[in-house]
């Protein structure tokens, strides 16, 4: 019983915890422009307060010439990530994501409409696979997944 | 050959000797006496500041194990592929709450918000507040509720993020009404202190310790308090961001009393009379215990008090140049532009 009470006096606890972090998604992303992005990334910005993760987006009327596809216009997007200092302790950093690989990212566009840029809701390889976690050929040595695994990272000397 | 048996039992029972006295260990002191609170610590917890009502303050083992377990079952489902072929998410808002604020935020995979509870004592502990003993910070006064209800914005030290871009009229109107973290002046959610609570992601802390100084450096935004000891606060007409912090010893803990705070920072609603008194003492070789007593009669009916575990990494703390890559504020700000011009 008392098991039971605490399960779901924590399951309130969760509920009443307010997720904070470095500034509001709502305020900077507008929920009525969801957008599918799939492209390749031309460069990473591994900064603070948020990295930034530049891709381009193959597009007849593109703004200028696509780096990794031949003979093709692109448009480049701006996507928001976390801080990358949780990555670098697991030995990931920004050359972890070389440029050209293929991404598939979806989101919410910024609410100002004329900028391309977008939250990384969900940042996957065109497989699936979530990036950084579980990748070939990257160069990302651990999958994050499992917190033991971290000490392996080069960046994490281990706890 | 007796001889060099006899040698040989006196050399092991030689170095034995040692291993026998490190239990207990004596405290690590720096070469004028005092406990060496020095290292790097990650304080990263799944044990919130305040509990839910009517919650007790400890929980068996069996249970933080298991709400621990379903933690570490969570992170690795996040992680697990999605669909490489799917589509974009709804139009309208993805439903998320909290700081992903209906768009989504970000992945799982850059949160490092601890994987276990604090253990103090050897209890599990479900909320950082110790006193009062319901686990809740006290009731805001009268004054207090008045001065919030008052504000337009409220740039706090760690403001609560969960708003949809819709907070108010004038929340928005310039980047100094933005809450602090936003604006990259102190890390969100009290990270920096006084009093330091455990965040989201990047809670290592690192402790330099002098015969008259000790610096708190704090990872997130590069904040770093500068605790002069037995030293004087300063006039009350100087404030600063996180107060002015001075120090003495109390036996074998630390005791740092902090001041002078601008009416800017409002931890909790808080006002510039803020006054927060930590306790540093080490537990063992490998973690410090932190206490903190929080008051500020114009804004709670009493004061209320903390306590956290500070265990010792071998992780780096890495450097936060927070304006760097602070494209988000620019991009809020354009956004409330836009969000006008349609208003009218």
């Amino acid at each position: 019983m008392r098991s039971k009470l605490l399960m779901s006096a924590a399951g309130l606890l969760v509920a009443i915890v307010p997720v904070m972090g470095h500034h509001a998604f709502g305020g900077e992303f507008d929920p009525n422009k969801p957008v599918l992005l799939k492209g390749k990334v031309t460069k990473l910005e591994w900064v603070n307060p948020h990295a930034w993760i530049h891709v381009e987006i193959p597009k007849e009327n593109g703004e200028k010439a696509c780096e990794f596809t031949p003979n093709a216009k692109c448009d480049e997007w701006m996507v928001e990530g976390g801080t990358p200092n949780t990555l670098l302790r697991r030995g990931i950093t920004r050359d972890s994501l070389k440029a050209g690989t293929e991404l598939v990212i979806d989101g919410y566009q910024a609410r100002d409409h004329s900028l391309n840029r977008a939250n990384g809701r969900n940042v996957t390889y065109p497989d699936g696979r979530k990036l950084f976690l579980g990748s070939s050929g990257t160069g990302a040595p651990t999958d994050g997944a499992d917190p033991t695994e971290a000490a392996k990272g080069r960046g994490r000397g281990g706890r | 050959m007796r001889a060099i048996v006899a040698v040989a039992i006196a050399l092991v029972s030689v170095l034995a000797a040692p291993l026998s006295a490190q239990a207990p260990r004596p405290t690590l002191r720096t070469p004028d006496g005092h406990p060496d609170l020095q290292g790097t610590y990650d304080i990263a917890s799944m044990t919130p500041l305040e509990r839910a009502p009517g919650t007790p303050l400890v929980m068996t083992k069996e249970e933080a194990a298991r709400f621990e377990k379903e933690r570490a079952d969570r992170v690795k489902r996040l992680a697990l592929p999605s669909n490489g072929d799917r589509s974009a998410p709804p139009a309208g808002g993805d439903g998320s709450t909290g700081a992903a604020g209906n768009v989504g935020g970000y992945n799982n995979f850059w949160i490092d918000n601890g994987t276990e509870y604090y253990t103090i004592d050897g209890q599990k502990r479900m909320s950082v507040i110790v006193d009062p003993p319901d686990g809740r910070i006290p009731p805001l006064t009268r004054e207090a509720q008045q001065r919030a209800a008052s504000r337009v914005a409220r740039p706090t030290s760690d403001a609560q993020e969960n708003d949809l871009g819709l907070e108010g009229p004038t929340a928005y109107d310039d980047m100094e009404r933005r809450p602090l973290g936003e604006r990259c002046l102190l890390g969100f959610g009290s990270t920096s202190g006084p009093p330091s609570l455990p965040v989201l992601y990047n809670n290592l802390h690192q402790i330099v310790q002098t015969n008259d100084t000790v610096l708190i450096l704090n990872e997130m935004v590069h904040d770093a308090r500068v605790v002069r000891i037995d030293a004087q606060h300063l006039p009350t007409t100087i404030r600063k961001w996180m107060g002015d912090s001075v120090g003495h010893w109390e036996g074998d803990a630390l005791v740092v009393d902090t001041t002078n705070f601008t009416d800017k920072t409002r931890f909790r609603g808080a006002s510039e009379h803020l006054h927060v008194v930590e306790r540093f003492s080490r537990i063992d070789a490998k973690a410090l215990r932190y206490r903190f007593t929080v008051e500020d009669p114009s804004t709670w009916e009493k004061p209320w008090s903390g306590e956290e575990v500070w265990p010792a990494t071998k992780d780096l703390l890495f450097e936060y140049a927070c304006h760097e890559g602070n494209y988000a504020l620019g991009n809020i700000l354009r956004g409330a532009r836009l969000r006008e011009k349609t208003r009218q």
